[in-house]
Parts: C-alpha cells; sequence; structure tokens
C-alpha cells in the first residue's frame, strides 16, 4: 500500500477518509450551511474551487498526490462511494431539518465527497485541454466541462434561487408572497388576478386550471398573460408558475396561488445541460465508429 | 374499452417476432428484418389507435409504459441485429417484449382517462421514450453481462465485450438524455430541474453506475469479469429507480413523480 502508482484502493481509503473528516465536521460543526452561500459568497467559493483545481493541475509534477487525483483510479473510488452515499439518500426519508443521513444534501461527508469528484472532474478536464486533441477531446470536453458547469453553478446558485407563494383573489392586486420558512416578502413585480379558468374530467379530476392575470413590474411593464400549469410566465428575471387554488371550491375558486422562482445562476446551468446533451450526442456516435 | 383489443394485437406482434426471431437463427436475414418489422408495425398501430381512443399519450400508468417497453425491446433489437447480425438478440427481445405483453394480459391495471395537468406537456412523450430506449438498450447489456458470465467459463470473445460496450455507450446516451429531459421539463413544470425527489436521486444513481463502468473499462480493460460484474449491479439498481422506487416506504407521498393513484 501507498507504494506508486496508487491503486484503487489507495483511492477508497482517501474516500473513506474523507468520510471520517466529514463525520467529525458534522460532529463539531453541525450540518452544512448552504444558505450561507448566497451572493457574493457563492462566486468566491466557486472562484476558490477552480483556483484549487487550477493549482493542483499545475503542482501534478511536484507533488504525486495532485496528479493521483486526476486518474481514473482516484475517479472510481471516489465515484463508489458517492453512489453508496446516494444510494443510502433514496433509501431514507429526507427531510429538511432532519439530521446526518436523513437531510443528506446537509450531511458533510456526502458534500465532501461531491465537492472531491467535482475536483477530479475539473482536473480530468484540465488534463485533456492541455494535451487538446480534436476528434477526441470534443465530446469529452462537452460531457465532462458541462456536468463541471452545471454541477458548481447549480449547486453554488442554490443559496441565491428564490422560491415565493403567492396568494391571489379575483380583483386584488398582489406583491407580497410567502418564502419557504412563510416570511412575507415584498416584490417588485405585483398580480392581479382577472379570472380563475377550471376544466374538468368527466370524473371531477382536474384536467386543466390556469389563470388569466394583469402582471405590472416596477420597471414599468404592465402584461395580461394567461399562466397555465406548465406554462409558466417570465418578468424581470421572475418565473410565474400556476401552483394551486381553492381544492374545495374547485372551478368556483375564487382564489388562485402561484410559485414565483428567480435563480439567476440558470443561463449557467442551462449552458452546462445543453452541452451534456450535445456530448451525449457525440457518445453516441463515437460508440459506432469503435467497432467499424 | 381499447384495452379489451390488446391480446389479439399483441399475440399476432407475438408471433411476427417469434417468426422473426427464428429465422434470425436460420440466418435468413431479410426474412428476421421483415417479420420483426411487420411485428412492430401491428404493435404500433394499437399504440396509435390507444393514443387516438385516450387523446393523449398512452405514457401514465405502469401498464401503459409495459406498452411502451414491449414496442422498444424488438425495435432495440432489429438496431442491434442491424448492426452486429447478433443472432441470439432476436430471440432475447422477442422473449422479454412477450413477458411484458402477459403480465399486461393477466395483470390488467385500471386505465383511466384523467391524466393531471402537470403531465401535459410536450417534454412527456420524449422524456418516457428516450428512457424507455435506454432501459432496453441496457437490458440489452445486462443479457450480454450475464451470458458473458454463464456460458463463457474460459475465454471471452473480444466482439462480445465491443458489443456490451457499445450497447452501454448509447444506452447512457439515451439514459443522459432521458435525464436532461427531465430537468428541463421539471423547470416548467415545478420550478426547478432538480430537487432531489426520490425518483431524481436514484436516477443519478442509476447514471453514476453506468458511468463507474464506462470509466472501469478505460481503466482496467482486461479486467472483464469486474466490469460485467458491476454492470449487473448497475441493471439491480436501475429496477430501483424504474418501479422498485413504488414500494419503497421512504419515497411514499413523498415523490412527485408516484402518479399511481
Amino acid at each position: 500500500m501507498w507504494e506508486k502508482p496508487w491503486g484503487l484502493l489507495e483511492g477508497l481509503i482517501i474516500a473513506l477518509g474523507l468520510i471520517i473528516a466529514g463525520i467529525m465536521l458534522e460532529i463539531t460543526a453541525g450540518p452544512v450551511m448552504w444558505d450561507a452561500f448566497a451572493w457574493p459568497a457563492n462566486i468566491i467559493a466557486l472562484v476558490t474551487l477552480i483556483g484549487i483545481i487550477v493549482i493542483m493541475h499545475m503542482m501534478r509534477k511536484r507533488f504525486y498526490a495532485c496528479a493521483f487525483f486526476g486518474t481514473y483510479t482516484a475517479a472510481i473510488p471516489t465515484f463508489a462511494v458517492a453512489v453508496v452515499l446516494t444510494i443510502i439518500m433514496g433509501l431514507t426519508r429526507q427531510t429538511v431539518g432532519g439530521t446526518w443521513i436523513y437531510d443528506m444534501l446537509t450531511f458533510w461527508p456526502f458534500v465532501l465527497i461531491y465537492v472531491l469528484m467535482t475536483i477530479i472532474l475539473g482536473l480530468a478536464i484540465l488534463k485533456h485541454i492541455t494535451h487538446f486533441n480534436y476528434k477526441r477531446d470534443i465530446p469529452f470536453l462537452l460531457n465532462h466541462l458541462g456536468l463541471f458547469i452545471a454541477l458548481t453553478c447549480g449547486t453554488m446558485g442554490n443559496a441565491d434561487m428564490q422560491r415565493l407563494k403567492m396568494i391571489t383573489e379575483i380583483g386584488q392586486v398582489e406583491w407580497r408572497a410567502l418564502d419557504q420558512q412563510q416570511a412575507i416578502k415584498e416584490l417588485p413585480i405585483a398580480i392581479e388576478l382577472k379570472q380563475f379558468i377550471m376544466e374538468q374530467y368527466n370524473d371531477g379530476s382536474p384536467k386543466r386550471f390556469a389563470s388569466e392575470v394583469q402582471i405590472l413590474s416596477q420597471t414599468g411593464k404592465n402584461i395580461h398573460a394567461i399562466i397555465d400549469v406548465n406554462k409558466p410566465v417570465e418578468v424581470d428575471g421572475w418565473k410565474i408558475y400556476q401552483y394551486g387554488y381553492d381544492t374545495n371550491a374547485g372551478p368556483r375558486s375564487r382564489i388562485s396561488i402561484f410559485e414565483l422562482v428567480r435563480d439567476p445562476w440558470l443561463p449557467a446551468v442551462y449552458a452546462g445541460i445543453i452541452m451534456m446533451l450535445a456530448g451525449a450526442v457525440g457518445m453516441f456516435i463515437i460508440s459506432q465508429r469503435r467497432t467499424s | 374499452m381499447i384495452w379489451e383489443y390488446f391480446i389479439y394485437f399483441a399475440i399476432a406482434a407475438i408471433v411476427l417476432w417469434a417468426a422473426g426471431a427464428w429465422m434470425a437463427w436460420k440466418d435468413k436475414v431479410a426474412g428476421a428484418f421483415a417479420s420483426t418489422v411487420c411485428g412492430l408495425a401491428v404493435f404500433s398501430v394499437f399504440i396509435v389507435v390507444m393514443w387516438i381512443t385516450l387523446e393523449r399519450p398512452p405514457l401514465r400508468t405502469m401498464g401503459e409504459t409495459r406498452l411502451w417497453y414491449s414496442f422498444f425491446l424488438p425495435l432495440a433489437g432489429i438496431i442491434v441485429y442491424a448492426r452486429w447480425k447478433y443472432k441470439w438478440i432476436l430471440t432475447f427481445s422477442t422473449i422479454l417484449a412477450t413477458v411484458f405483453i402477459c403480465i399486461n394480459i393477466f395483470k390488467p391495471e385500471i386505465h383511466s382517462k384523467a391524466l393531471m395537468p402537470a403531465l401535459q406537456s410536450p417534454w412527456f412523450a420524449p422524456h418516457v421514450i428516450v428512457y424507455m430506449f435506454a432501459y432496453a438498450l441496457l437490458g440489452a447489456a445486462t443479457v450480454m453481462a450475464v451470458y458473458q458470465i454463464s456460458f463463457k467459463k474460459r475465454k471471452l470473445d473480444p466482439r462480445e465485450m465491443d458489443i456490451t460496450d457499445n450497447l452501454v455507450n448509447v444506452g447512457l446516451a439515451f439514459l443522459t438524455f432521458g435525464m436532461l429531459f427531465g430537468a428541463l421539463w421539471a423547470k416548467e413544470a415545478w420550478g426547478h430541474y432538480w430537487s432531489w425527489d426520490p425518483k431524481e436521486t436514484w436516477a443519478a444513481v442509476t447514471w453514476m453506475a453506468y458511468l463507474i463502468y464506462i470509466h472501469f473499462r478505460i481503466y482496467r480493460p482486461k479486467q472483464v469479469w469486474s466490469a460485467l460484474w458491476i454492470l449487473i449491479i448497475a441493471f439491480i439498481l436501475l429496477q430501483m429507480c424504474w418501479w422498485g422506487i413504488n414500494y419503497l416506504p421512504s419515497a411514499q407521498g413523498s415523490s412527485v413523480h408516484t402518479y399511481s393513484n
């Protein structure tokens, strides 16, 4: 053991070591406080992470460990441990504010393993960029860089995301909404519910529900729109979703509930997702080429 | 109800697929193609008629998803056959498709007409169909793995490993499509592209398990045995994601993906 080159076992021990470190952190510092990553902390954290990856990449010839994290040997066991933790997450009932594995997203070992995976991913990307070869590396970069962007921007952007519920009543202008902690927030946009629309199947279950609204914004916009399930309306960076209604009143509901979502990091995440989609097409083509 | 006529279409399709599989063994390539494609045509007529009578894509209940699975298995089979002329593949796809047809015949589920508004989206069909295709291809890869582990005691044929790798690569490409289509749809329907809903958590597990296989194959191309076992474990995890989740206590009531009631 620990004779160079390191193998899967060494990689596994590093991952398990990280889990132990995570447990220590969980005991001493408590769960991961994602809310602390609100702007600008998230951009600082992201730049720091990329900085660490770049430094590790440059130090790969001086320190063996730095080179090791850019290899399959490091990636595979870390992947395996991440899968096991994610399986545990899938087998347990996750609740916000749950402890340890019952709120996996704030459980240090889980977070640290995913961070290590991101570092490995970053090192692999840098390795391919420094020895760039068109045919081989374009699908590779689309897949890996796309995942890196979606993963980091999605996670870091989470604290900046706002998800609010707004309850509107026919004929009244509403600009206040509730956040996930049920606190009232005042918004730069206001919604007036003109009409609640509902169609039903013969058995009375909902076929369609939507709201006819007038949306006013502080930037001076005055928009007439119909908001359907699956068809959100976007105003000034806010996506407005049809969320609910008075289910007891059904088609006669005089209220309509909207969810308002603002996610400034979304374009970056979508860029990553689109790269991965293109990478998947590339993978399809390449895998056919290899046999022929 | 349209399901009452299912048995006639199903029997016709099974007979045609079985004939195709038999001709593949007899090296009658054209016959195998013609027969399998005819079977697919018969089956797709049923799906289209069902689609029209239901006034929505038949993709909501387990029974309806099995319908697509029975359709895509022979389709995936004929594509693999076209490319690698593997004699047994049509037999395999026919048997599996028949199993799913039989489940539909002997365990008819309640097919209500109601489709909740959240499912009425242009993303619905691509999301599920792409996943079905991925499941069919990865299922085929798993059969290759089981076949290689159990029947080839001594020497492994590198061509068979090539086919397995190709099936996994193409299957994973489809799996990625399904997952990302799901993310884009979730943003439109639920306001967020990834919420770690139990179904999403298991989709991530499955996706990563196949990624391990692909990375391991590049890392140690000669350690075929371990790779094949990774493949089998990955497929078990896939079952969890696909239907096991419906029986998982931790997912009850907390998953937005369970539409069964």
